[in-house]
């Protein structure tokens, strides 16, 4: 009840706030514009140099879920970021919401927008018939990443600059949802322990059993991490 | 010497935060990538690296750069100290733009294309890099965290992105030329493509101009808008 309270509370605060409305609600826009390259970028290609890409839908998916759920998550990272510098996140924490319940709260609020956003995302953009379940497991997936992503950013970074340092490293793992392309074998294996690649693993393979183990493994085990080194930090 | 001082200073702390390092990995992830363009479509996918990355990592850090140093009281104590704000703007500006052009370098000196003009690179490197960050700098003015500040760039960035797009020409496209980031992409184009050279001094004239009208501009809003807050 009291997490309820403050989530709702949270929301409130973050719908008072312009500037953070704006921001969660950039995806949003974000996905529009990937509409409109989605409909006038591949007729162009394939006029102008006879470059197919229907191919490559599941990539470019991928892509559109990772950027839009990786916005969110650095979104959330630098908020806490900002409430860690201000003492804010201090205070939060001695309150009766504790230090798990602040965690939880500034989490939850932009995964679950991120499983929003990846939900109706891909129906949106309309690039490939998705089964249900299928669409639900990516938009988890989605929401599980935006927490990895806000999560990295809070306890790896001790400021502002290396947070910016951090988050642009971390654009990097988008090259792990393409290592397919690569025929590289090392940069296959190597993306095997990174959820990107399992975002374009699960598009392109659906029903594929183990990989949906194996997807949940890797998100769970870095969420799990995480959420150990950010106790560890802040202990 | 002051400004050498700043400078180095600068580049210090721009390794103990990580710049480089990060930088390595992305150009490592850039070179990959690369390696699997056809060899005829680098004089087009090359330039776009190079401009859209190492070229604006200036606007997307200086922001972090200067919330950070205002927390810390840094910038009172510039205020007091000999430096003054020219040289400190310079020396973001110049360390910055070092960074790019290490960058930028590198990605086109391993990639497998081979006709570079690399006096074009290095003049379309610094001069989009020093456009970038003074604009991150007058950017930041008002801004209190590092979200506000990367709502605040994403106006901007449109301005100066979507009109990049007239590269792909139409009727009367050559006439956003005038803004500088088409200006500066078609010099940063001509770095790997054939260009005139009478098109190549005048483009370089031009940002030039531009990126003193932003010094002197930028000089202004941090004065006014950052250090005294009006």
């Amino acid at each position: 009840m009291l997490q309820l309270i403050h989530f709702k509370n949270d929301a409130r605060q973050i719908m008072r706030d312009p500037i953070m409305t704006m921001l969660l609600f950039a995806p949003l826009l974000l996905l529009i514009v990937f509409k409109l390259l989605v409909l006038l970028l591949p007729p162009f290609l394939n006029a102008k140099f006879g470059f197919d890409v229907a191919p490559y839908n599941p990539y470019i998916l991928s892509f559109v879920l990772i950027v839009n759920s990786g916005m969110l998550g650095i979104v959330t990272g630098f908020m806490m970021l900002d409430e860690r510098d201000g003492k804010i996140a201090e205070l939060m924490e001695i309150t009766p919401l504790g230090k798990s319940g602040y965690l939880v709260n500034r989490l939850s609020f932009t995964s679950i927008l991120s499983f929003i956003y990846a939900f109706t995302g891909i129906y949106f953009l309309n690039l490939l018939e998705l089964p249900l379940f299928s669409i639900a497991l990516l938009s988890l997936l989605a929401a599980v990443y935006t927490a990895i992503m806000g999560l990295l950013l809070v306890t790896w970074a001790d400021d502002k600059v290396k947070g910016l340092t951090l988050a642009k490293g971390l654009n990097v793992l988008v090259l792990f949802a393409f290592t397919d392309l690569f025929s590289l074998n090392w940069l296959t294996c190597l993306s095997w322990f990174f959820p990107p690649h399992w975002i374009t693993a699960m598009i392109k393979s659906p029903w594929h059993l183990p990989g949906i183990a194996a997807a949940l493994l890797v998100h769970l085990g870095w969420l799990s991490m995480l959420i150990i080194g950010y106790w560890r930090r802040a202990a | 010497m002051r400004l050498l001082h700043a400078i180095w200073a600068d580049i210090r702390f721009q390794i103990k935060q990580g710049f480089y390092l990060v930088y390595v990995i992305i150009t490592l992830m850039y070179l990959v990538i690369l390696s699997f363009i056809p060899q005829d479509l680098l004089p087009v996918v090359l330039p776009v690296v190079v401009f859209t990355d190492p070229s604006v990592l200036g606007l997307f850090f200086i922001g972090g750069i200067i919330l950070l140093e205002k927390v810390q009281g840094v910038l009172m104590v510039v205020v007091v100290s000999p430096l003054r704000t020219v040289e400190y703007i310079l020396s973001k500006v110049v360390s910055l733009g070092i960074l790019s052009l290490l960058a930028a370098f590198v990605i086109s000196f391993f990639s497998s294309h081979e006709a570079i003009n690399w006096l074009l690179l290095l003049l379309a490197t610094i001069l989009t890099s020093g456009i970038f960050t003074m604009s991150g700098i007058m950017i930041n003015a008002g801004c209190e965290t590092v979200n506000q500040y990367m709502l605040k760039t994403i106006p901007y960035m449109l301005l100066f992105v979507l009109p990049c797009f007239s590269l792909i020409g139409f009727p009367y496209s050559w006439l956003f030329t005038v803004v500088p980031s088409v200006a500066a992409l078609r010099l940063m184009m001509g770095a790997y493509q054939a260009i005139p050279w009478y098109e190549a001094v005048s483009l370089v004239v031009y940002l030039a101009g531009t990126n003193y009208l932003f010094f002197r501009l930028t000089v202004r809003v941090f004065e006014n808008k950052i250090v005294y807050k009006d």
